[in-house]
């Protein structure tokens, strides 16, 4: 894709509308079956026995005692399942992961992790007969944090990788020269920064039903993003064809990136099934989600950049840590992103970054929204702001002058398009009138003088696609049927996003018919085209492009059967709103309907088109402002107001974009203020996995949200310049809050979440 | 979540026959917002359930001026927070019936079901602690009451015998020159377990603080009184000195723990700032 590829311009009739979204009514009235919900006849529950110790060699395990359980039917241990080493996250075109992971090993790598699993008529009985496992375990000395982790002589958690407790060789990108960069800086800014392990908490827990047919056949129902390497991996561990496993998904009550590994509990659920006889449910408890589930990465970074007295960045060197937790999952690819993203956001011509991954004996963390670029934005967000402070300049006016215009060579290799994150700062400048706003009045107000107000502004970009990383294919098949209706077949999951009707409005927009008339089939692997999953905030752009491209074929395939009908060429006639038209005599039309049905002796047909598109990449912008009320004797922080400005390209439904960046200002404000999942240091054991204790922003928590949607700069890579909007708003608050807090009493923080306790104790060291 | 046996009772007798011949792990069934949940997430081990909202006369809520507010066993936290007597007469435990759970959660909940559970950290009793409630208590050979503040054992444990039954609660009558507030220190602003709970309860008699309670939730094996505090308090007009001095003798007073949720610095903290505060919003009931 290069940049002169003209976008086309139109006139729209579906994109860019709010249009009613096709699954509302059914979700609201509690109609939408979702894997939860599936009863099958004979259905058997599975439940997972879970390891109360983070790091042990399994040396017994007996399960007599389970099998005699009134009503148990199975009962799996390592002894007794496949042993066939596999990826947690099963990217096909991917080469970065390492193999790391069994079904059940003997070997235990994290409090949490299954050691065996039971079978049994219900749920309850299941539950009850994992407390007649007995299993005995060799202690082994455990590592709990990254620097433990790479000691020399620190216990090794895998014989696979290259060693160290390393998941992947480092991540290293240069460019230019470093050493020239800082002997020409005026002066150099050095920092650590830290975050902490933030969990997704989707409502609806992991989830898969599991049924074998006579003819040896999978069929398998699962919450998943990723249906499609579901069935990829499942064929390869079970040594099936893919023939033999049907994956399907319908509803999903979310993931936000978390549900694109093969689970523990996917494998057993399907060998249960297969070990019975019958058809398996395993559905996670809330507790599970988080041990068994996947968080954010926590992450350290140090970072040291140089600076002109004018303001421009000359060099930048950066080091991460990643822990990856017990296994490797998304933890290259997570490295791999959030590190090259340092490349980007603010110009640097010389810049050395370097990002590592590592084992812990701690869950597993895996993809989530934002994507290693959380971890690394916060710092490069937070340090911009230092150097202004440094500089006695106005954030927002440093922040302009570094941040990535058009032409700029983005982190994935090619010329970033329009200078949308420029656009983006201005525009909230403007609107809020900031220059005002910072030289404001600041006396407390009499009658509340504990409280202090802050004003901050986070920057972000983040791509659409995961490419270069992985090579990605949108695949989408389009059918016009003989009543002029259309249905499209995609594999990309509905996450509860509302993908699914933006691609109905794309089809319908290209193809010239009404929204309604387009139905969309999907999540289930033995139908429709192979889909990578959805992720990397893609679907609209990828997906959406290749239906695009195949509404274009049916499009012509229509105009051509209603020009022979209509008796002239196929250039003379229009389609629009369900109808093709001569363009001189607009009159003379007839409907798809008619065009599709059988007349005069023609009979009726049914039109069929695939689009395939391979994309590289386009970025997304924002800028965050955010303004917080601090309460200086509690140390709470309360997000008041958050001005968003976000670039996404064409705006496909401007509801649901709004929803997405809406819901990642939450998720954001719960990673930056109260969310965090708590690992014991000394035993790996789980603090707070529960919603007990792991303490979401709900409704009442919520600031006021202005969204503001630009379309500045709009990419060639989706359709009619459509980017991704998904991940984007979790990564622009978090350091908007870290700025506004050091706005409002003079503190700079540089870890999340920043709690009450931080505050005070800042506060206290302060003088204050 | 695992099975258990569900009993009704028909009566208070029957209910507590129950209680005594079903032997360990037999738990009355109220509300069941804290119960269920305990079972669900194993932190409570139960063989049966004695369902007690069918037994009549345990949902009445009465006022008058000499006895006070008294209120049934099966009364919700929803109802009574809803009462504008309780609004205007006891602030303190409309504050914290109202940041108790969520409303679905306080349509279920029982005000008695949350001083049986005996949390530290429970909501409604720091304002009853202040308020001098007094806790009635049903068993086949005898009644007794019981003031809340002795009520209490340790975390989760009351002195309730076996087959004893809270039938309901008293709270005092609050004359016109009493002020309350109840103020709740959480990491969000709903559906949160208070990391510290602050009631307070006075009386002003000329401008004079003729008594105080001070009841500290979350900071000890029980909710606490803060006696020195209150006792620096009494006979003072309540200026900001006299409530700073007094707010950090509470802190004193305090014997939190550390956890997930806060330090047991921080809670100390809190309970100094939220004692100044407490004070400072009851008095703006004379304002």
């Amino acid at each position: 894709m290069n940049m002169t590829t003209p976008i086309e311009q139109r006139e729209f009739k579906i994109v860019g509308k709010s249009v009613k979204r096709d699954d509302v009514l059914e979700k609201v009235t509690g109609e939408a079956q979702y894997t939860g919900d599936i009863k099958l006849p004979g259905m058997l529950h599975g439940k997972i026995k879970r390891a109360a110790i983070a790091h042990a060699r399994i040396k017994s395990i007996d399960v007599s005692k389970a099998l005699a359980y009134p009503g148990v039917k199975a009962v799996l241990t390592h002894e007794t399942v496949p042993r066939v080493l596999h990826y947690g996250s099963p990217h096909p075109r991917s080469a970065s992961c390492t193999k790391d992971q069994y079904i059940l090993d003997h070997k235990v790598r994290f409090w949490g992790e299954g050691v065996a699993a039971v079978a049994a008529i219900s749920e309850e009985i299941a539950d009850e007969a994992l407390d007649l496992i007995e299993v005995e375990y060799e202690a082994l000395p455990g590592v709990f944090e990254p620097e433990d982790a790479v000691q020399l002589g620190a216990p090794l958690i895998h014989e696979v990788g290259p060693g160290g407790n390393l998941v992947l060789d480092p991540v290293r990108v240069n460019r230019g020269d470093i050493d020239k960069g800082f002997a020409e800086a005026d002066f150099v800014l050095e920092g650590t920064f830290a975050g902490g392990r933030p969990h997704p908490a989707y409502m609806e827990p992991n989830v898969c039903v599991a049924d074998w047919d006579g003819s040896n056949k999978l069929t398998f129902w699962t919450s998943t993003q990723t249906s499609f390497m579901v069935r990829g991996i499942l064929a390869e561990v079970l040594g099936l064809p893919l023939t033999k496993v049907r994956v399907l998904v319908d509803h999903m009550g979310g993931g936000f990136g978390a549900k694109q590994d093969l689970f523990q509990h996917e494998f057993l659920c399907a060998l249960l099934a297969k070990e019975t006889r019958r058809p398996v449910k395993m559905e996670f408890t809330r507790h599970e989600t988080f041990v068994a589930g996947r968080s954010r990465h926590p992450c350290k970074i140090w970072l040291k950049q140089g600076f002109k007295n004018d303001g421009t960045l000359v060099a930048r060197d950066m080091k991460l840590v990643y822990d990856s937790g017990a296994y490797g999952s998304h933890g290259p690819g997570v490295t791999i992103v959030g590190t090259t993203a340092a490349t980007s956001l603010y110009r640097c011509e010389n810049v050395r970054l370097e990002g590592r991954c590592v084992y812990t004996n701690t869950p597993i963390n895996g993809a989530f929204r934002g994507y290693g670029v959380v971890q690394s934005y916060y710092a490069l967000d937070i340090q911009m702001d230092e150097a202004a402070e440094r500089l006695g300049m106005d954030p927002a006016e440093l922040k302009l002058k570094n941040v990535v215009r058009a032409g700029d060579i983005a982190p994935s290799g090619h010329p970033i398009i329009g200078h949308g994150l420029e656009i983006c700062l201005k525009h909230g400048i403007d609107v809020l009138d900031w220059t005002t706003l910072r030289g404001r009045d600041r006396t407390p107000d009499p009658k509340r003088p504990h409280i202090r107000k802050g004003w901050g502004i986070g920057c972000e970009m983040h791509g659409s696609s995961a490419y270069p990383g992985i090579k990605e294919q949108g695949n989408a098949t389009v059918k016009v049927n003989e009543d002029g209706t259309v249905t499209l077949l995609t594999g990309a999951a509905g996450l509860g996003t509302g993908a699914h009707t933006a691609l109905a409005q794309i089809v319908a927009e290209e193809l010239g018919v009404r929204f309604e008339d387009v139905g969309v089939i999907h999540g289930d692997t033995d139908v429709v085209p192979w889909d990578i999953g959805a992720f990397a905030s893609h679907t609209t752009y990828l997906v959406g492009t290749a239906a695009k491209m195949a509404a274009e074929k049916v499009r012509a395939a229509v105009l051509a059967r209603a020009a022979m009908k209509l008796q002239v060429s196929a250039e003379e006639i229009d389609l629009s709103e369900g109808k093709v038209f001569l363009i001189a005599e607009p009159d003379r039309s007839m409907t798809v309907s008619e065009a599709m049905g059988p007349s005069r002796g023609i009979p009726a047909a049914n039109i069929v088109a695939n689009g395939t598109y391979e994309p590289t990449k386009s970025y997304s912008f924002a800028a965050h402002f955010t303004e917080v009320d601090i309460d200086t004797e509690t140390g709470i922080v309360e997000v008041k107001r958050v001005v968003p400005v976000h670039d996404v390209g064409r705006v496909i439904h401007p509801i649901a974009a709004q929803g997405q960046i809406e819901g990642g200002i939450q998720q954001g404000i719960g990673h930056t203020l109260t969310e965090d999942y708590v690992i014991d240091k000394k035993t790996g054991r789980s603090l707070n996995a529960g919603l007990v204790d792991y303490k979401m922003p709900l409704s009442m928590d919520m600031p006021d949200i202005e969204t503001i949607i630009l379309e500045a700069a709009p990419d060639p890579g989706g359709p009619w310049g459509a980017k991704g909007v998904g991940e984007d708003p979790i990564i622009a608050i978090g350091p908007s809050i870290a700025n506004a807090i050091h706005d409002a009493i003079g503190v700079r923080f540089h870890h999340y979440p920043i709690t009450p306790e931080d505050i005070l104790k800042a506060l206290r060291e302060k003088g204050a | 979540m695992r099975r258990f046996d569900y009993h009704r009772a028909e009566t208070l007798e029957h209910a507590s026959r129950l209680l005594t011949e079903l032997g360990d792990d037999t738990f009355l069934f109220n509300g069941g917002t804290d119960l269920l949940v305990e079972i669900r997430e194993r932190l409570r081990r139960v063989r049966n359930v004695v369902d007690i909202k069918q037994i009549p006369g345990l949902s009445d809520i009465t006022y008058n001026e000499t006895r006070g507010l008294t209120f049934g066993a099966l009364v919700t936290v929803g109802r009574l927070e809803n009462l504008s007597l309780v609004r205007q007469r006891y602030p303190n435990l409309r504050s914290a019936l109202a940041s108790l759970g969520s409303i679905q959660v306080r349509n279920r909940a029982t005000v008695v079901g949350n001083i049986c559970r005996a949390s530290p950290s429970a909501d409604t009793i720091p304002p009853l602690v202040a308020d001098g409630a007094f806790v009635h208590i049903y068993s086949r050979t005898n009644m007794r009451v019981v003031p809340i503040c002795e009520f209490f054992t340790g975390p989760g444990r009351t002195v309730l015998a076996k087959g004893e039954i809270v039938t309901g609660i008293t709270v005092p009558p609050a004359g016109d020159n009493t002020g309350k507030a109840y103020l709740k220190h959480g990491r969000r602003k709903a559906m949160e377990l208070s990391t510290v709970g602050v009631a307070v309860s006075l009386a002003m008699d000329d401008g004079v603080c003729s008594d105080i309670r001070i009841a500290l939730g979350a900071v000890g094996a029980t909710v606490l009184r803060a006696p020195q505090a209150e006792a620096m308090l009494r006979g003072t007009r309540l200026d900001a000195e006299a409530v700073r001095s007094a707010a950090d003798k509470a802190m004193e007073e305090c014997t939190p723990i550390s956890n997930v949720r806060a330090s047991a610095d921080y809670r100390r903290d809190m309970v100094g700032v939220l004692t100044g505060r407490a004070i400072k919003q009851a008095l703006e009931t004379f304002a």
